[in-house]
């Protein structure tokens, strides 16, 4: 089940999740279902996006001009929606793998305290 | 990117895009699983139940897909219009005649009519600069025989008291008033006027600083008081809040200022006003007009100007109040006089005269932007049908009927927007030449110009013109026959029958109208010339003029008139006695400068005419050398001399036409007794005629001879007149003897003013002023589309030849001669020119009748005039047919046969 179903992961993911798209568009175009895969194989299905809340991330991405989409004929000859990163969508995921990176260690560095600081 | 889109008629909804791209993954996901061996129902069920509810995201994303789109349409737009203006700019250059023709012809007929929109909107359409003017209206004394006449003290006091329907109603005359500023004893001349208190009300404008004088002021002994203009308040006081309260002297008296008026403010205003009442251009200052006892029962002299403002808008009611008004004084007065009260609206007032004029000048304006307008969209549709070919190219690498109607639309935006912004300079300075022709003959004139709104207007015409003219050129456009033109590579197809023969009515036309505006300007310069050529009955070359004014402020009083005499002798004597005056002399009302008195003149014996039938006659009060200095003939007796000046002489020289009128002959007239009942007194003793001059022009050279008397200052004196010097134009010429005027006046009175010094020559032109305005801008206006029809028929015919090259090769390849060739061409710009001129004239028959009221001496449908102007047009047409003949002459039989 997605994370439709624990809506308490929802806040967290909003941010993260258009990092993760913005990080998976960097090998090249892709439609929605494959943005999907790639997040759910390289998080080795623990972070299990809810398929459908992809699509709203997309368009807001598109929105805010950091990818851009096209019709296109796909892998196996079918219509769909393709989309790709835009400079500034490269510049903004620059931007937030540095401070998610940062956050991450900072945290990681607290949950691996030994001892309770002076 | 390469962005292949659908057409956009093809486009899914959004809504149905969105349920694409979420359907695409479902099935993708399915696709996956069954392919990992699940059963494809079960594949299925996993795949929707993995996504999630897909109403509401499909919801969520129909919005910002539809977002999306418009974005992408929007850029899509500015990036076409883009490759659209790059794409204009480098076709423009490429050919740069084009452009020019296309936008000079455009600005010339755009920038002629918005110069004379500029000057009907200051004019005629522009709203006066008071309160609601609307609802002011001048009042006038109307006379049976069908002209209207200032008021006198009496019937202004009649009508102020008895009226109901004005909320105010006010008086106001013209006064001259030599002005000293504090602290100079140099005067200078200003034009003032004294008005009742409540003109500014009547106009509904507040000073903007002090106040203006109250109706306890306007009474008789009241102190003197003055409102200033905004200029003069800036010109001689600097604008200085302190000016209020302050005396200044005003011909020899003290006058304390009480008000500034705002800025503009300067009715009354000559140009708006009749001639005969001898207003300034723009008045500078006012004093209270009081009446005493005396003045309210003068019903004799007429020389009040007045204005009301009515209660309502309609001014029926405010006329038959009047009208009834003035019936019941005359009822109980002087029954059988017919005398009445006309109201006519400050604005048919202020644009009265012009107002004809200035439509017509509208007419002649449209003539040309229609010549103008059919000259470039001629243009536009020869140019893209040399462009069939690039146009076909285009077709072919996809862009569609809109895409390239809309190219076009663009391409014909910029040479619009470009010619209309040279129009609005064209414009410009034009509207100060129109201004410059006329001064002071324009009511209203001195606060024209090109505003934003004729730029508002030149803006909307640039729009509507490129887009009009797009449409033209996107309709003539053969598309059914793109394909073809690549194919058949035939850039030089004679074109349609339907668009050869649309060019040449096209053409027709425009040599049709550049006849009838060339007829009427014909007709307006041979008016003219007929006017120059008028017998004024006097000899301006070599006389110069000057308005000599005595001092005096406040009431006229003739008691000071042998003060008058006098010092005018004195001034007459010392300028006779100058070497190189021929001789001097002055007039109370100067020909042709809008002065003219009329009096009623009654013959000793004849019958007594009933009152209000007393037959008139201008007069005018002469003195020094006056006749000879005009050299107007003394056909019989003798001009007045020293006898004259003899204590209870009473004389009277009259005109030929008075002569004729009265006695049937000049030799009847001298010896004979008058009455004249302009004089001060009530019951004037008869003068006697001692001569018999020529007839005079006094208001206008296209005048019929009037009856006019002279008499001498010396018997019924005046406080200003005009002199005139005749110089012998060697020893001292009119220009130099302004110095010797000058001395003479100051030697005889210190005081007295000295205004509009200018030679007799001058008087004559300015007098011609509007006809040559109309004469000078009609004339224009021919010229220009005269010279855009030549433009017009030369395009065409050079266009033809091109179109025809392969077959006039054709016809040389078989033996044509080249001297055919040429009769063809030619043949054919004759055919268009002739259908032009016929229509030309029948229309010139019909349109010159506007011009009746505007010539003199010469019939609207003069046929010289109508035989000259044809044969011009006709000549210069065929002209125009030379170049493109003698192009189709010299063509190589070989390489027009080959080309292509």
């Amino acid at each position: 089940m997605g994370l439709m179903a624990r809506p308490s992961n929802l806040d967290l993911l909003q941010g993260t999740l258009d990092l993760l798209v913005l990080k998976t568009l960097t090998w090249g175009p892709a439609h929605g279902y494959t943005v999907a895969s790639w997040i759910q194989r390289l998080t080795d299905d623990v972070l299990q996006v809810g398929e459908g809340s992809l699509y709203p991330a997309l368009h807001r991405l598109e929105e805010r001009g950091l990818v851009e989409s096209e019709w296109r004929r796909s892998e196996n000859n079918r219509k769909a929606k393709f989309y790709q990163l835009t400079a500034a969508g490269r510049a903004q995921l620059r931007a937030e793998s540095q401070t998610w990176t940062r956050f991450a260690s900072a945290i990681g560095k607290v949950l691996q305290a030994t001892e309770q600081p002076a | 990117m390469t962005w292949t889109r659908l057409p956009r008629i093809f486009r899914p909804t959004a809504r149905a895009e969105v349920a694409d791209e979420l359907r695409f993954h479902v099935e993708e996901r399915a696709r996956e699983l069954v392919e990992s061996g699940m059963d494809p129902e079960r594949a299925r069920e996993q795949a929707e139940r993995r996504f999630g509810p897909v109403r509401p995201i499909e919801d969520e994303l129909v919005d910002s897909t539809r977002r999306r789109r418009e974005r992408e349409d929007r850029a899509e737009r500015l990036m076409n219009l883009r490759m659209d203006l790059r794409y204009t700019l480098r076709s423009l250059r490429k050919n740069p005649g084009f452009a020019a023709a296309a936008v000079g012809t455009l600005a010339l007929g755009v920038g002629a009519a918005l110069a004379v929109f500029t000057v009907v909107n200051g004019v005629l359409l522009r709203p006066l600069p008071y309160k609601d003017p609307e609802r002011i209206t001048m009042i006038w004394t109307w006379m049976p025989e069908g002209y209207a006449l200032p008021l006198s003290s009496g019937s202004f006091n009649l009508l102020s008291e008895a009226q109901t329907r004005f909320d105010a109603v006010a008086a106001f005359r013209a006064w001259r008033y030599g002005f000293s500023p504090p602290g100079s004893a140099e005067s200078e001349r200003v034009n003032g006027a004294r008005v009742t208190p409540a003109l500014f009300d009547v106009l509904g404008v507040r000073p903007i600083a002090g106040r203006t004088f109250t109706r306890d002021e306007a009474v008789p002994g009241g102190p003197n008081v003055v409102v200033i203009s905004h200029d003069l308040w800036q010109r001689r006081f600097g604008g200085d809040r302190s000016a209020i309260g302050r005396q200044i002297e005003l011909s020899g008296q003290s006058f304390t200022i009480t008000g500034v008026m705002p800025p503009g403010f300067t009715f009354p205003r000559g140009a708006e006003l009749p001639a005969p009442l001898q207003f300034a251009p723009r008045t500078d200052l006012w004093t209270p007009l009081v009446f005493d006892s005396d003045a309210v029962g003068d019903f004799g002299t007429d020389n009040l100007s007045a204005v009301g403002r009515l209660k309502e808008s309609d001014p029926r009611p405010a006329q038959a109040e009047a009208s009834a008004i003035m019936r019941r004084f005359l009822d109980a007065n002087a029954p059988s006089l017919k005398t009445d009260f006309k109201l006519v609206s400050l604005a048919d007032q202020a644009g009265k005269d012009i107002k004809g004029g200035l439509l017509i000048l509208l007419g002649a304006v449209v003539i040309v932007l229609l010549i103008a307008s059919a000259n470039v969209a001629s243009l536009l549709v020869a140019r893209v049908s040399q462009r069939q070919r690039e146009l076909a190219v285009r077709a072919a690498m996809g862009a569609g009927w809109g895409r390239i109607a809309r190219q076009l639309v663009t391409e014909n935006l910029v040479l619009s927007t470009l010619g209309c912004a040279l129009a609005a300079l064209i414009a410009f300075w034009m509207t100060k030449g129109m201004l410059a022709l006329v001064p002071g003959v324009l009511p209203r004139a001195d606060d024209i110009g090109v505003d934003w709104r004729v730029m508002a207007v030149a803006a909307l015409v640039a729009i509507a013109a490129g887009v009009a003219f797009g449409l033209i050129v996107a309709g003539s456009v053969r598309w059914s026959h793109l394909a073809q033109a690549l194919h058949a590579g035939d850039t030089r197809s004679a074109g349609s029958v339907r668009q050869r023969y649309g060019r040449r009515v096209l053409v027709a036309a425009e040599v049709a109208l550049s006849l009838v505006l060339l007829i009427g300007a014909a007709l307006l310069t041979r008016s003219f010339l007929e006017l120059q050529r008028v017998r004024a009955g006097f000899n301006p070359s070599d006389v110069l003029t000057a308005d000599v004014g005595m001092p005096i402020a406040g009431r006229f009083d003739p008691s000071l008139g042998p003060m008058w005499t006098q010092r005018f002798n004195d001034v007459s004597a010392r300028l006779n006695a100058e070497p190189g005056v021929v001789a001097a002399g002055a007039i109370s009302s100067l020909p042709l400068t809008g002065g003219v008195e009329y009096g009623g003149v009654h013959v000793v014996g004849d019958p007594m005419p009933q009152p209000g039938e007393m037959r008139t006659a201008q007069y005018n009060v002469v003195t020094g050398r006056y006749f000879d200095a005009m050299r107007i003939t003394v056909l019989r007796g003798r001009a007045f001399d020293s006898r004259d000046d003899a204590p209870g002489v009473r004389t009277i020289v009259v005109n030929r036409a008075f002569a004729r009128q009265r006695f049937t002959s000049e030799d009847a007239a001298v010896g004979r007794e008058v009455r004249a009942t302009f004089e001060f007194t009530p019951n004037p003793a008869p003068r006697m005629i001692v001569g018999v001059v020529d007839d005079v022009k006094q208001s206008a050279l296209g005048d019929e001879p009037t009856p006019q008397v002279y008499v001498p200052q010396s018997q019924h004196s005046y406080p200003r007149l005009a002199f005139v010097v005749r110089t012998d134009g060697a020893r001292l010429t009119p220009l130099g003897a302004v110095t010797v005027v000058r001395r003479a006046v100051r030697d005889a009175d210190r005081g007295a003013l000295i205004n509009d010094i200018r030679t007799m020559d001058d008087v004559v032109s300015q007098s011609l002023a509007k006809q040559r305005f109309s004469m000078t801008l009609i004339g224009t206006f021919a010229l220009i589309a005269v010279i855009l029809t030549i433009v017009g028929l030369y395009g065409v015919l050079s266009l033809a030849v091109r179109q025809r090259e392969r077959e006039i090769g054709v016809r040389l390849a078989l033996g044509a001669q080249p001297g055919n060739v040429v009769a063809m061409v030619v043949a054919d710009g004759a055919r268009v020119t002739a259908v032009g001129i016929l229509v030309g004239i029948g229309g010139a028959i019909a349109a010159t009748r506007v011009l009746t009221s505007l010539l003199y001496g010469v019939s609207t449908t003069d046929a010289m005039t109508f035989v000259g102007a044809a044969a011009v047009v006709a000549a210069v047409a065929l002209t125009a047919t030379y170049v493109p003949a003698r192009r189709a002459a010299g063509i190589d039989p070989r390489e027009a046969l080959t080309a292509d």
